[in-house]
């Protein structure tokens, strides 16, 4: 009798479903919004996970994946191809505790063979963002909408400033001594007949420190020709690099001495960190700058690069947003332009009015962010986080 | 005309990318993912024009035996023997014993580790020359750095009196006026790149677009 119980529980076990596993299906925040986050608990360990996927109110099961091993989440993409198949409004999920892994090969019905093959465990909906936004913002995410008004604000006040400036009115800019020391340091180049080096960063030309970085070197190109100096300019990027000699012939060519720009000094080197790092130490040992700029983003060669200036006794000017390079920068440069100051250093130089309002526009948003800062800390303290909430760009 | 196309072509790219982060539908996102692919084509032809500016700078040293031209001579042949040797390897040049592979474990991965290690003597270096008490500001970040270091190492613990509050001590500085100083740096430059942004995509920045 006893044998035949432990029998009968045996059999049981083998045909009855595992334990109910608890499925949760999230839309996860940082992609195109076609993606939808599967993840469960299960105490039996199965021989494997099977994942159905249909869309909801429809039978059409389709096998996701046969999972084995500790494998307890999955990333569905809902759709591949957004126009042939738009994503559905929700889609239904089966989770597949298998008793068996199926052999699928040659199998028609891929989700049949997978249910017959052991029990459903859990089951859950999921909404894809790409349906939600499909219908509209439904979401009370203030964020990006206050970061719109920043930009637009931003382009108002550049355009008060620059009809300011036009018509007279002085614009205080504070003295930033990094910049100033650009001018001395190609004068002292031109002296010492020596050439100046600018290195633009390591970073692709879509970041915005090598796009400032291109910015400001039209205008130390064009002085370093006004000059009569050379310049050598050290790219790590071929992009940068064709970007970089378009901007430098420019200088030359605003200063009046189109026939000064060597494109020969405009260099790529490799797209290799150490590599392109060891290229250009070689160009200081060898050529020996006067002044080294090094201007962008960098990353561990920053300070391989202003040590080696150093050693050459080369006047340096760094600057960058990269707030893990600039004590690099600090400790071995001359000057070294913090974060925002390289954004600024374009507009400083050029005195152009329409640049310099932006700089003033800037400093109003500044403003703005400090107020909201100091107001957010005191309500966030007494247990009013509104200021968060507004300001908060994630989820949605 | 050749900088007023450019000029249109900035600011109608520009809003639309800067419009994704507004409208964060996939339909739109699909759009802006195929402009990206596009940058990412035009990036890469430009690393044929990176080999041609390599040889045009120094093959006219090599040849006209310039000072240094030896270290020329060097970089171009291990330039065209890394292309050949990747050619001929094909799809299975990274495959073991393969002499790309080769050359990339054994002559490629040693030179960069040791490009990477001369930064430790650079920080040793640059850190005797920072960490001088010229003055207030020099002081404080000399006594603010020999707290971090010290606590940093398992010697620092072990310190009498002061080893059990050494690493709290530390993580205060870290977590407390380190990370002001640096969000304060990320604000500013956050701000400093929105106006940068602007002033490229209203095509007020134009240095970039080159002579007329």
């Amino acid at each position: 009798m006893k044998h035949l119980l432990l029998l009968a529980l045996a059999a049981l076990l083998a045909v009855a479903p595992a334990s109910a596993a608890e499925l949760t299906v999230e839309a996860p925040p940082d992609n195109d919004g076609l993606n939808l986050d599967l993840s469960w608990e299960e105490a039996n360990d199965p021989a494997g996970w099977g994942v159905l996927r249909t869309e909801t109110g429809s039978d059409d099961w389709t096998l996701l994946k046969v999972l084995t091993g500790d494998a307890r989440s999955l990333s569905d993409k809902v759709t591949t191809d957004v126009w042939e198949h738009p994503p559905a409004e929700s889609y239904d999920y089966q989770l597949v505790a298998l008793r068996t892994v199926p052999d699928l090969a040659d199998v028609e019905d891929e989700a049949a063979a997978v249910l017959a093959a052991g029990s459903v465990a859990a089951t859950a909906t999921g909404k894809p963002k790409a349906a939600k936004l499909r219908t509209g913002m439904k979401s009370k995410n203030y964020g990006p909408l206050l970061m719109l008004l920043i930009i637009i604000a931003v382009g108002v006040m550049m355009q008060k400033f620059a009809a300011d400036v036009r018509s007279g009115k002085e614009v205080f800019i504070r003295r930033i001594p990094g910049i100033d020391a650009i001018e001395e340091g190609i004068g002292r180049a031109t002296e010492m007949g020596k050439p100046i080096l600018y290195v633009p960063g390591i970073d692709e030309l879509q970041d915005i420190q090598t796009i400032a970085s291109m910015l400001i070197l039209g205008q130390v190109s064009q002085k370093v020709a006004e000059y009569q100096s050379d310049i050598i300019v050290s790219c790590c990027i071929p992009i940068v690099r064709e970007v970089s000699d378009e901007v430098v012939r420019a200088g030359y060519y605003q200063a009046g001495y189109p026939d000064a720009y060597n494109p020969r000094n405009t260099r790529f080197i490799s797209s290799e960190q150490f590599a392109f790092c060891a290229g250009t130490n070689g160009i200081i040992y060898r050529e020996q700058p006067a002044t080294n700029i090094y201007l962008g983003r960098f990353f561990a060669e920053s300070l391989i690069l202003a040590e080696t200036g150093f050693v050459n006794k080369s006047i340096q000017i760094a600057g960058t947003a990269e707030a893990t390079q600039l004590p690099f920068f600090i400790a071995a440069c001359d000057y070294t332009l913090i974060g925002e100051e390289l954004f600024a250093v374009s507009a400083y130089l050029s005195r152009d009015p329409r640049l310099v309002s932006s700089l003033k526009a800037s400093d109003w948003v500044k403003l703005f962010v400090v107020i909201c800062l100091l107001v957010g800390t005191l309500l966030t303290t007494f247990g009013f986080p509104i200021i968060n909430t507004l300001f908060s760009i994630s989820g949605g | 005309m050749r900088s007023t196309v450019p000029l249109v072509l900035t600011f109608l790219v520009g809003l639309f990318m800067v419009g994704e982060y507004f409208i964060p539908h996939w339909g739109y996102h699909v759009i802006t993912q195929l402009l990206l692919e596009w940058g990412l084509i035009l990036a890469a032809a430009a690393f044929l024009l990176g080999l041609f500016n390599l040889i045009q700078v120094n093959l006219p040293k090599v040849l006209n035996r310039e000072e240094d031209w030896g270290y020329k001579l060097v970089m171009l042949i291990s330039l065209a023997g890394t292309l050949v040797v990747g050619f001929w390897g094909n799809t299975g040049r990274l495959n073991p014993g393969e002499a790309y592979k080769w050359l990339f474990d054994f002559v490629f991965v040693p030179l960069n580790a040791t490009m990477f290690a001369l930064l430790a003597f650079y920080i040793a270096s640059a850190a005797f020359r920072a960490f001088r008490a010229r003055n207030l500001e020099a002081t404080v970040l000399l006594v603010a750095a020999i707290i971090v270091m010290i606590a940093r190492v398992p010697l620092g613990e072990s310190l009498p009196l002061v080893g059990e509050k050494l690493p709290q001590f530390m993580n205060w500085i870290m977590d407390v006026p380190n990370i002001a100083a640096r969000r304060a740096i990320f604000i500013g430059a956050a701000l400093g790149a929105v106006s940068t942004g602007l002033r490229v995509i209203l095509g007020i920045e134009r240095s970039h677009l080159g002579a007329d």
